[in-house]
């Protein structure tokens, strides 16, 4: 890319700083207390006042995951009530900083992708993930979905610089936090064993050492053991299994608070001797896009990875705006798509739609008691197509690419 | 052979004795806890109300006002809506012809307003039927029927039964269409008595005729009472100039009046309220039936049918301690001294001065045992998290080894 951003406040050491900063003196001047119990911006999942009333209940000797409204991972329990004060200032200074870090990790991936040690477009990207209404939002309403960003940007910063052990423990931690991060395991494995750097363009069949496969796995499992002991020692017992990951997956979905989700409205209106069919159903759906996203795209993990981010943003269970953000962020290390997107301007056009939207309708049904569920559940249906369409058009440019300039007289097929 | 038989018919026999002994022993004891307040000897422990106005339209309006002063009575006196069935055939509060809306009144200058804010009409209107009225007495009723329609009363119920309306000679007519007869009344108590449904029933009427009404009744303590004879007509009380009507009957009138002087701890018997009835004022001559009913009238309060008056036995502290330091439990034997001073902070504080020392140390005591335990238990948590932290440290240490 052009180095025509040489603008001086476009560098990476004052766009970090600056933005942080921001974000401080917002949540400082009230900005959280109102969006702190917004539905789009936390989910049942990472609210921060269920976050408090299980350290509550812990530090008085009660058994958080005795009651079905705490269902954040043990792990932030133990961190929480021990070396982290739990806080409104100090939690929005840690997410602040959560900010940084995977605006940091990002850019680190951005040039392991690039393969410089630093470019021009640096602040660019930090500013990309920062700036985003759809991350900046949420860290002010104290939701803990930008940690599970930073997490998984970590890992994916530590795959692209080849650091497997800390790549593997992030996503370890992250799959603490949401079991859905099981599902990057593979693009993730794939980028270890071979590298972040931009082969769209020139896709070829994938050559990695199969048998580094297996350890790697093995030892993904084994953080995943480790910090499930800790959890079951903080927890004092395995009630959180049911209350955390259960209500992924073990066909409950027991919490139908309205989020941005697409779950949430067809669990409602359900009669109860479907639902376990259907939770099957919509838990299934999520795993069949791991396998045919690795395989088109194994000569760009990196790109799997990405598109497999969006999706499960979409679809999975308990969403918040962060989740998006994270997809959206992520589109600025991939430059060399943009010039192959077909309808940006319809995507972000789609997107702001949506956002305006959404807390519209989430107003005009809970609080001014004028509109139903339908209203929200149709902006949230506008949410999913402009998702769809980013990914779709992501996808279509990815593919794109390796085809090049169209040259009359050729045709393009596919192997 | 004989002697076998013998020893066997000695054997049931003692057993029997025994038993009837025992029981009458059991006996004895409720007995004596039900006499030891008062002199009433009454063996019921909760009370119901059934009061019923079977007559709509506006010139109806005594009798709508006669039930509702039942309902003011009973409740003044205790017994909570949950209850009291209220049937009302008509709205005279909210009737169109009603000059001061919301409220119904019992005497001709409109001093006393019945209706007030807190009246809860459990049948109304066109749900006032017999086959309401007795299915409600019987508890035959549908599944469906919500709780405040239902006579949940059992063996140990005093029932007070009233109904106003328009009635003859054994029969009340209901709604100006049909009729309920003394005898469907009597058969409905008797399906009470043979579901122990009631302890004892007291059953007013304020109709034409009305002794007629009870006169069927065939059922073990029940009490009855009538305001005119066969023959007779019930005469209202008096009307108000500016509702146009009669607000009350003559008899209800002069039973509402004795029962306003009356409040929860009167020792008045029905003795002195059927007593209290002149039959010139109120130009009929009422009746009482008592051959079913097994205890003196003037031994009867009033109280123990229009009142929800609980017996309340204090127990003496050194009496309730051995039983209950077992109930405690964990503390065993070895400490009934110390649950004894736990007990005593149950008992009723200005009962003994001596014992008031003793008040304030429990108190601190339970509090320093649950608080520690809190403590416990946060000290508990608390090395927990710092051992999950630790692990999650150990586990951060050891990959930055790895890597």
């Amino acid at each position: 890319m052009s180095s025509s951003y040489s603008s001086p406040l476009l560098r990476l050491g004052v766009v970090l700083p600056a933005l942080t900063v921001l974000k401080l003196s917002a949540h400082l001047a009230g900005v959280s207390d109102v969006l702190l119990h917004d539905h789009q911006l936390s989910s049942p999942l990472t609210s921060f006042s269920q976050l408090q009333e299980g350290l509550y209940l812990f530090r008085h000797g009660i058994d958080p995951y005795n009651g079905g409204t705490f269902r954040h991972s043990p792990l932030l329990l133990a961190l929480f009530s021990s070396v982290l004060p739990s806080s409104k200032v100090f939690m929005a200074t840690l997410l602040a900083l959560c900010d940084a870090v995977a605006a940091w990790a990002l850019v680190r991936t951005w040039r392991a992708r690039q393969n410089v040690p630093s470019s021009a477009r640096d602040g660019l990207v930090a500013a990309a993930y920062l700036l985003n209404p759809y991350n900046f939002l949420p860290s002010l309403a104290l939701s803990t979905s930008p940690l599970e960003s930073a997490l998984l940007l970590l890992a994916v910063m530590f795959a692209s610089q080849k650091k497997a052990a800390p790549s593997l423990l992030s996503l370890a931690f992250l799959s603490h936090l949401t079991p859905n991060a099981i599902l990057f395991l593979p693009p993730l494995l794939l980028l270890l064993l071979t590298d972040p750097h931009s082969h769209l363009a020139s896709p070829q069949k994938i050559s990695f050492k199969r048998h580094k496969v297996l350890p790697l796995a093995v030892e993904f499992l084994l953080y995943v053991g480790v910090l499930t002991v800790a959890s079951t020692l903080v927890a004092g017992n395995l009630n959180w299994v049911a209350q955390t990951w259960g209500t992924w997956y073990a066909f409950t979905l027991p919490d139908l608070t309205p989020n941005v989700g697409m779950w949430w409205y067809f669990f409602t209106e359900m009669f109860d001797h479907f639902r376990p069919f259907f939770l099957m159903v919509f838990s299934v759906h999520l795993l069949i896009y791991v396998a045919p996203l690795c395989i088109k795209f194994q000569h760009d993990p990196l790109y799997a990875l990405f598109i497999l981010t969006g999706i499960l943003a979409t679809f999975k269970a308990y969403p918040t705006l962060a989740d998006m953000g994270l997809f959206l962020s992520m589109i600025s290390i991939f430059p060399e798509t943009f010039p192959y997107l077909r309808f940006p301007i319809v995507t972000s056009l789609l997107h702001l739609h949506s956002a305006l939207l959404l807390p519209l309708f989430h107003h005009l049904w809970l609080t001014q008691g004028t509109g139903n569920a339908n209203f929200y559940y149709a902006s949230t249906l506008v949410f999913a197509c402009s998702n769809g369409a980013a990914i779709l058009d992501c996808l279509f440019a990815g593919l794109r690419i390796a085809v090049g300039k169209e040259v009359d007289g050729y045709e393009v097929v596919q192997e | 052979m004989l002697p076998l038989t013998l020893f066997h018919l000695f054997l049931g026999l003692s057993v029997s004795l025994l038993g009837a002994f025992a029981s009458d022993h059991q006996e004895e004891t409720v007995k004596g806890f039900f006499g030891r307040n008062g002199t009433s000897q009454s063996t019921h422990t909760n009370n119901w109300a059934v009061l019923v106005c079977t007559s709509r339209y506006w010139f109806n309006y005594r009798h709508m006002s006669n039930a509702l002063s039942m309902y003011r009575t009973v409740k003044r006196l205790g017994i909570p809506d949950s209850n009291i069935i209220l049937m009302l055939a008509d709205d005279a509060s909210c009737n169109a012809r009603n000059k001061f809306p919301g409220s119904v009144y019992a005497n001709p200058g409109r001093h006393l307003d019945l209706y007030g804010e807190n009246v809860e009409v459990d049948y109304r209107g066109y749900e006032v039927t017999v086959e309401n009225l007795i299915r409600v007495l019987t508890g035959r009723v549908e599944p469906s029927v919500p709780r405040s329609k239902r006579l949940l009363t059992d063996e140990h119920s005093n029932i007070f039964v009233y109904m106003a309306g328009h009635g003859g000679n054994e029969f009340l007519k209901f709604q100006d269409n049909e009729e309920i007869s003394a005898f469907d009344i009597a058969d409905a108590f008797e399906q009470m008595y043979q579901k122990k449904r009631y302890n004892e029933i007291f059953f007013m009427v304020d109709t034409c005729q009305a002794n007629s009404l009870y006169s069927k009744l065939y059922s073990p303590n029940i009490l009855a009472t009538g305001s005119s004879q066969v023959g007779e007509n019930s005469y209202s009380h008096s009307s108000d100039k500016d509702l146009g009507v009669a607000v009350i009957d003559a008899y209800t009138h002069y039973v509402l009046e004795l029962m306003e002087g009356i409040n929860k701890t009167s020792q008045s018997t029905m003795q002195d309220l059927f007593s209290s009835i002149d039959p010139n004022k109120i130009n009929s001559h009422p009746g009482v039936r008592s051959d079913l009913f097994r205890r003196p009238l003037d031994k009867t309060l009033i109280t123990d049918f229009f009142g929800g008056v609980s017996q309340i036995e204090v127990v003496d502290d050194e009496e309730g301690v051995e039983e209950e330091a077992g109930l405690v439990g964990g503390n065993g034997k070895d400490s009934v001294s110390s649950t004894a001073p736990a007990q005593a902070s149950f008992a009723i504080p200005e009962r003994r001065a001596s014992h008031s020392k003793r008040h304030i140390e429990p108190v601190s005591n339970t509090s320093t045992t649950s608080e520690a335990k809190e403590l416990w238990g946060w000290v508990g948590s608390s090395t927990r998290a710092w051992g999950a932290v630790a692990l999650f440290g150990g586990l951060v240490g050891w990959v930055r080894m790895r890597s």
